[in-house]
């Protein structure tokens, strides 16, 4: 009998009844052969893996992070609840201490997905992640939790959501934004002004390999952790940065995921991208399964990985030797350019985004009210080319009395404006409204 | 007429069937011997009935558990190849198990080929410790066989009996695979030493009709044709109880069944006639096996099972069981000490059984009618609390399709039905503590030896076609078939039921009369880069568990 040395918990969606579309990398037979390899080698037997069903999540659950324009069915189907609610199910498992650690292995994914949602950006309409942060945090109290995101493009949506967000650790780690989708991710971008230094955007060049990735955990990521403490970290898995990836450029592997994992040893994990279907995802499932569960994962390897993976360039190792140093001078040495704000100061941005997937071109006008004590009041007035114009408030978990006021007094302002819905999102009572 | 035998691990039962009606029906103790036993029992049941009359004869017999149990399996080497993933050494079984180089991957492509050399070295040293019997195993030899033929065609000849992986169950799980292929390689001399042995017995009384073991999964398997699956008719006790149940009452609805015996109470659920599968197969002992199951769950409380009061007032019974009931000279008091001092029960010493009430009750102040019905309720209450687990446990599978998950179809009971010894005085218990109606068929006490009788003769199949591959795969009967990008559903249909028919009337169904059902069928588009390059089909198709038509047409009539 093969025993876990970690309990781990495991929450596996397929969804082998959905697809954007027939062709779509995102379609019924992207997870079928992870099923196959995941069943053959008996992963379900395993003393102390224990596989959970899912259940969809409820508009509630989404509520918490999300405005979705026009409203919750517009932007939603069934295999999206479902999704997030299969990380409300690890959830569940890790912090009423059922399993030490757990993976949701569901599709469809869901960190391109910002709080404001007018479709599906990158394949993801609802950002799973956050919706199961953000229940956790109302469920079992839980308030500092850093997001590892080693999906190869840009976590944005996720970047997006807890820009503002003190409590919040967010680091990706992704092909560089100059030569793949989404185009963002760079050091630069480091969060709002009421939580600078929060978000840790890490851009790796094209042919990263396993040492590269190795590297960048040992000698930046785990130590930025350390520093922050967090009471609880997810790793956003997506599995693109494989050798075999066909929509990426990167050199990852099994193993390398598989020692990433086990170094890193988030207490939830939840699958985002990876569509090399056949000769990545079975193998680096099973690698981080295996890797969670505390076995040794020394036999883990792609059936081509002796001919065709090639380890990294020294010039790449170079490069990411010199980018970590600046990220460590940055982040951990006290590098960072802090803006100059003031206590009640409302800070604004303006930025474009585009839905990729649905061809929705979207304008956003941000104000964040500038505080010391809570994430701020925050507003964002969207257009986008389907005719909405919508104003949404949102007002943090934990917010201040002066936040609380503002985000109030700007939602009643915009109810009486020319929006075509206004929204609501009050966390310190567990309110949303929409109109 | 047909004869159903039972043999359970204290008792064995048989029954005489004739025109859909139990005509007599014997118990005798089990003893070590167990040729003696199914002899006896024979004598016993079948009295003055004239041979030829005997139509069928059907048995469920505990030789493959035994052996398993005892540890007396057949010295077996084994040769596996696996690739990437959990290291193969873990799933080391037996005195000489070998691990070689070569792989294939989930879809059936060779990644790397067998190691000939390594395969003949393994052998030899099989071979050099005196084994005969080889068992041969490859990860994913379900999609492609090739690599457990190419090590039969090296090695095979020089063994006595090789058993190969993908024979076993189209199922994916290589462990199980490697379990289940050594005790099928184990059990292959013992169990023709013992059908035999039996077929001796059935000749020497003239019994010359169809003869059939009973499986796990509440199936029939000629005896002669077991040969080859020994593994597959071990642990079929339970499902020769569930097969009895839906024979005595039809289980229409949800039906949850409780076996109550001596030590042990057995659960199951039977929806609208048809019982539930385990997921994966049954664990035989330490083995976690592809051998297909019924889904029961077993609970340590019986009418036999130790009554104790505990310091704190709270009545504890089972899981232990002492011996016999104090009324019946027994050691420690009991449930049917219980019943007896009720009079729910005319047997054995009722002052003694009153007695033993008395004194399982007196420190709590209780008197003895009090204490004894305390103690059956206390029973039953156990029995709903684990059968409340085991139902959650039913409802909280994985399911893996938008479809499943909205439908959401969750399993209530809406009846109960009991058999075995003492159902008829605890109903009424169990029906409080349950709350739902409870019912007790005709012939409650021998329910597992009716099930064994008219169990029909079951098969499965697993196909799998993959058109980028160009090839059909149903592992079980050892087909492998080229197919064009023109196969579709309907094609593996009709080669499934085919196939199916073949080896259903292989293991003694009756070919005129099966009722094949799909339990299992998908169909996947294969894309490679943007464009359609193949289809998946999954298929699963088998004789399910069900009664053999003489006896719902009788029962009917």
């Amino acid at each position: 009998m093969i025993r876990a040395s970690r309990r781990t918990g495991l929450v596996f969606f397929p969804a082998f009844d959905w697809a954007i579309s027939p062709s779509h990398p995102e379609r019924e037979e992207r997870l079928l052969y992870t099923q196959d390899q995941v069943l053959e080698e008996g992963l379900l037997d395993v003393e102390g893996i224990v596989e959970y069903r899912v259940r969809p999540a409820r508009f509630e659950d989404i509520q918490r992070v999300h405005v979705c324009v026009p409203d919750e069915n517009a932007v939603t189907t069934e295999s999206h609840l479902i999704s997030a609610g299969g990380c409300l199910v690890a959830a569940d498992a890790v912090l009423r201490g059922q399993v030490e650690s757990a993976f949701a292995l569901v599709r469809p994914p869901g960190h391109h997905a910002m709080r404001v949602v007018h479709g599906n950006r990158g394949f993801c309409n609802i950002n799973n992640e956050a919706v199961m942060i953000e229940y956790i945090r109302e469920t079992y109290g839980i308030r500092r939790v850093a997001i590892v995101d080693t999906d190869c493009h840009h976590g944005d949506g996720t970047q997006d959501i807890y820009w503002h967000d003190p409590d919040t650790l967010f680091i990706s780690i992704h092909q560089d934004g100059r030569t793949l989708y989404p185009g963002s991710g760079f050091p630069q971008e480091a969060g709002g002004p009421n939580a600078e230094g929060m978000t840790v955007n890490i851009p790796l060049p094209p042919h990263t390999g396993e040492d590269g990735f190795l590297y960048v955990m040992e000698s930046f990521v785990m130590p930025l952790l350390e520093k922050f403490e967090p009471e609880l970290v997810v790793n956003s898995a997506g599995q693109d940065n494989h050798f075999n990836d066909p929509i990426t450029n990167m050199n990852f592997s099994a193993r390398g995921y598989a020692a990433l994992n086990a170094r890193l040893r988030p207490d939830i994990a939840v699958l985002e991208g990876g569509y090399a279907v056949e000769n990545a995802l079975p193998y680096v499932n099973v690698g981080i399964i295996m890797a969670m569960a505390g076995l040794d994962t020394s036999c883990v390897k792609e059936p081509n990985y002796d001919r065709e993976y090639r380890p990294q360039p020294p010039e790449i190792t170079r490069y990411i030797e010199e980018l970590v140093g600046r990220l460590r001078g940055l982040f951990l040495e006290g590098g960072l350019k802090r803006g100059s704000w003031e206590e009640g100061q409302v800070a604004q941005r303006s930025r474009d985004i585009y839905y990729d997937t649905d061809q929705i071109q979207e304008r956003q006008h941000e104000k964040i009210r500038c505080c010391k004590s809570c994430a701020g009041a925050l507003s964002i007035a969207s257009t986008s080319n389907r005719g909405q114009n919508v104003l949404a408030v949102h007002i943090p978990m934990g917010a201040c009395k002066a936040c609380r006021d503002i985000g109030l007094a700007w939602f009643e302002e915009a109810r009486r404006g020319a929006f075509t819905h206004v929204y609501l999102q009050d966390r310190t009572r567990g309110v949303y409204e929409g109109t | 007429m047909i004869l159903g035998l039972d043999v359970g691990g204290t008792q064995t039962d048989a029954v005489l069937i004739d025109k859909g009606t139990v005509v007599s029906a014997t118990k005798a103790p089990t003893t070590e011997d167990l040729l003696g036993t199914l002899r006896t029992a024979l004598e016993n049941t079948l009295g003055d009935v004239e041979p030829h009359r005997l139509e069928r004869m059907s048995f469920s017999t505990t030789m493959a558990t035994n052996a398993i149990v005892e540890d007396r399996l057949d010295d077996t080497g084994m040769i596996v190849s696996a690739g990437p993933g959990m290291d193969p050494a873990w799933f080391s079984v037996g005195p000489s198990y070998h691990v070689v180089e070569g792989s294939l991957d989930h879809q059936g492509f060779e990644a790397k080929p067998l190691d000939r050399a390594a395969v003949l070295e393994a052998a030899a040293s099989i071979h050099k410790k005196g084994i005969e019997v080889l068992g041969l195993v490859s990860k994913f030899s379900v999609r492609n066989p090739t690599h457990e033929f190419q090590a039969a065609d090296w090695v095979g000849r020089s063994f006595s009996h090789v058993a190969m992986g993908h024979r076993v169950s189209g199922a994916l799980n290589f462990p199980r695979r490697i379990a289940t292929t050594y005790l099928n390689a184990a059990l292959y001399g013992l169990h023709q030493r013992f059908s035999n042995a039996l077929l001796r017995i059935l000749t020497e009384k003239n019994l010359s009709g169809p003869r059939y073991l009973l499986k796990p999964d509440g199936g029939t398997i000629d005896l002669e044709k077991s040969v080859d699956w020994p593994a597959r008719t071990a642990q079929s006790g339970p499902a020769a109880s569930v097969m009895g149940a839906l024979a005595l009452d039809g289980c229409k609805g949800a039906t949850l069944i409780l076996d109550v015996g001596g030590t042990t109470t057995d659960m199951s659920v039977v929806l609208d006639g048809i019982p539930l599968l385990k997921p994966f197969g049954i664990r035989l002992g330490p083995y976690r096996t592809l051998i297909r199951s019924l889904l029961t769950h077993s609970v340590g409380i019986g009418g036999d099972s130790e009554v104790r009061m505990e310091t704190d007032g709270s009545l504890r019974i089972g899981p232990v069981r002492r011996g016999k009931p104090v009324a019946l000279g027994g050691p420690a008091p009991t449930p049917t000490d219980a019943m007896i001092a009720l009079d729910l029960l005319n047997v054995g010493d009722r002052n003694a059984a009153r007695a033993a009430m008395d004194k399982v009750g007196g420190s709590a102040g209780l008197g003895r009618i009090a204490t004894a019905e305390r103690v059956l309720e206390t029973m039953a209450e156990s029995i709903a609390a684990s059968a409340g687990a085991f139902i959650y446990d039913i409802n909280a599978r994985p399911v893996y399709t938008i479809h499943e998950v909205l439908a959401d179809r969750r399993i209530e009971p809406d009846s109960v039905l009991i058999i075995g010894g003492p159902a008829p005085q605890i109903a009424r218990y169990v029906e409080k503590a349950l709350d739902l109606p409870c019912r007790v068929p005709h012939h409650y006490g021998v329910a597992n030896a009716v099930g064994a009788a008219v169990a029909r003769v079951t098969s499965e199949i697993t196909l799998q076609a993959d058109t980028q591959r160009g090839s059909v795969v149903i592992p079980e009967s050892g087909v492998e078939e080229r197919i064009d990008a023109g196969f579709n559903m309907e094609k593996a249909i009709e080669l499934g039921r085919a196939v199916l028919g073949r080896q259903a009337a292989g293991v003694g169904a009756d070919e005129g009369d099966m009722a094949i059902s799909i339990t299992e069928k998908q169909a996947f588009a294969m894309i490679r880069g943007y464009s359609r390059t193949g289809l998946n089909i999954r298929l699963r198709m088998g004789i399910t568990p069900g009664l053999i038509p003489e006896w719902e047409r009788r029962s009917r009539s």
